[in-house]
């Protein structure tokens, strides 16, 4: 899937932007506070039928009553998007192919997306849920499956937290049995989610190294840890995590809290076996970004046999010279990409062939360089 | 502009109902007005009947006219079989299908400790005491397929099993007469871990 054009109106800073859009690279240029970030949520948006972080009104003008974002992407098929919000419904509508859409499912995937934004630090430097997250949300898109055992595991965490606040207050047989029902539903959904995860790292790990090579052309060896329940050299996840859940019985009822599962699990970085939280400097976080997004690209497009659209937010400022022209080379095996820069003409390493664009942002004005 | 009382009381009673708007509250009442006295009356008395004459059955808690309900009464069904379901709406939806012939049980709920439903607030005890009362040899449970249905199943079946009676679950899978490419992704999954041996 391709987007060769897009329309924006009122969108943010972009009160009337046309641009067209080149099916290689795009770098989107400009100053900053321009919009050139407003670029990149308006094709996420198309995409995913949201923004990246910001609520629905807040990408409205603040002198406008409405906003429309229009795109058109072209495949096997050309299909026309439109978004359109206004503040006196208080509601996006969004159209494909001029029908309105009214579940957000019916979308998504079709036009895959893959960002790479400043806040990904938080991958790799935040907490554990913020690496749960990343996997999780991988693993959803290529799999329906897995994101129907994660929606139910949640909410039997949920379901069971309240049993157990009640049981750490007083102690009831028939309220034990309650529990124990739970538990066996979290032992189920938690069991998928470990196997799921599990075999995802395993075939993760092959696109990862591959793009960290590309990236840093040497022999130093990315990986990343499954940390989960202590499964030891155990097969049977689910007996093992029956066992745990049945170790800690008494301890969950007395703190009256979900203690054992995937809830908990975390995702360690290393390269060449060091942990990259710990020792990594920032440049070695933000490689190793930038390296885990193209891994998710190439793992999406190999899996779902999709193409995405691939949206690389300011990913140029951190990275040293070296890096920064790798990334750009690698880029060409990707297909259409998106990336912001503060200014082109800092950037003579960076690769543009004569199919890529180079589009630069001026008061109300675009300028393709 | 002035309406009559008897008339917004009428509107604003009817929109009370599930699914009806004050507009179509307001349509259904002036429709009521040009019909004929008859209709009015009928309409009246079938509402009050619902009431009146309809009560939970004894047995299986399912709607009935009499202490016991009609499927609970008549010889002709398995007595040695129980469905259990959710809600009774669930009861209508099976019995539509023509192809359970045994009785029911209707739960009114299912476990959701979030929404402050435990075990206590489900006809679970009734239930047990009809293996006391009744010659029952299996339990299918019929519980929607969420995450609360299912975790409802689960305890029903470890407070069941114990007592010498075999506990089923009702399939799940794709829709028949609907196309497999329609089916969603979610329900695809299900039903190939849920695949039988032909």
């Amino acid at each position: 899937m391709i987007l060769s054009l897009m329309e924006l109106r009122n969108f943010r800073k972009h009160i009337n932007t046309n641009l067209r859009f080149s099916e290689g690279l795009n770098y989107i240029v400009g100053g900053n506070g321009i919009g050139k970030t407003t670029v990149l949520e308006a094709i996420y948006l198309m995409c995913s039928t949201k923004s990246f972080y910001a609520k629905d009104f807040e990408m409205l003008n603040f002198n406008a009553s409405e906003f429309e974002v229009k795109g058109l992407f072209k495949g096997i098929t050309t299909d026309k998007v439109r978004v359109y919000y206004r503040s006196a419904d208080l509601k996006k509508y969004y159209f494909l192919n001029d029908k309105i859409i009214t579940r957000s499912s019916d979308v998504i995937g079709k036009f895959p997306v893959v960002t790479l934004t400043p806040d990904d630090h938080s991958i790799t430097q935040g907490a554990p849920s913020d690496r749960r997250r990343f996997v999780d949300s991988v693993i959803s898109q290529a799999s329906k499956t897995y994101l129907n055992f994660l929606i139910d595991y949640n909410k039997t965490l949920k379901h069971r937290a309240v049993v157990l606040t009640k049981l750490s207050e007083r102690i009831i047989p028939s309220l034990l049995d309650e529990l124990d029902a739970w538990t066996e539903n979290l032992i189920n959904n938690g069991t998928e989610i470990i196997l799921h995860r599990k075999n995802f790292i395993k075939r993760f790990n092959e696109y990862l190294k591959q793009s960290y090579f590309k990236i840093m052309g040497n022999d130093e060896l990315p990986e990343i840890k499954y940390q989960t329940i202590d499964i030891g050299d155990e097969e049977n996840i689910k007996g093992r995590l029956t066992d745990l859940i049945t170790q800690n019985r008494e301890n969950e009822i007395r703190r009256g809290a979900n203690l054992i599962g995937p809830h908990r699990d975390d995702f360690i970085f290393e390269i060449n076996g060091i942990n990259l939280k710990t020792f990594g400097s920032q440049g070695q976080n933000k490689t190793f970004q930038t390296v885990l997004r193209f891994a998710e690209f190439f793992y999406l497009k190999d899996i779902t046999g999709n193409t995405p659209i691939f949206l690389l937010d300011d990913v140029f400022g951190e990275l040293d010279a070296f890096r920064a022209s790798k990334v750009s080379e690698y880029l060409k095996e990707v297909g259409q990409a998106f990336i912001t820069l503060t200014d082109f003409a800092n950037f003579k390493y960076l690769s543009k062939t004569e199919t890529d664009l180079v589009i630069k942002l001026q008061d109300g004005e675009t300028v393709y360089v | 502009m002035q309406i009559a009382e008897t008339l917004l009381i009428a509107i604003d009673e009817l929109s009370k109902l599930p699914g009806i708007g004050k507009k179509t509250a307001q349509r259904l009442a002036l429709h009521i007005i040009k019909a004929d006295k008859e209709s009015a009356e009928k309409l009246a008395k079938a509402i009050i009947d619902l009431k009146e004459k309809l009560m939970l059955c004894k047995k299986c808690f399912n709607l009935s006219e009499d202490e016991l309900c009609d499927i609970c009464k008549n010889p002709k069904r398995d007595q040695s079989l129980i469905c259990v379901v959710e809600e009774v709406s669930d009861v209508i939806a099976i019995e539509k299908s023509h192809e359970f012939n045994g009785l029911y049980h209707v739960l009114g709920g299912v476990l959701s400790p979030l929404m402050g439903i435990g075990a206590e607030n489900l006809r679970i005890k009734e239930l047990i005491n009809r293996f006391h009362d009744e010659e029952i040899k299996e339990v299918i449970l019929a519980l929607n397929p969420d995450t609360e249905g299912e975790t409802t199943s689960l305890y029903l079946a470890k407070l069941i099993k114990p007592l010498g009676i075999k506990v089923t679950r009702i399939a799940r899978g794709i829709p028949i007469g609907g196309d497999l490419e329609f089916a969603d992704e979610a329900t695809i999954g299900k039903a190939m871990l849920n695949r039988i041996d032909l």
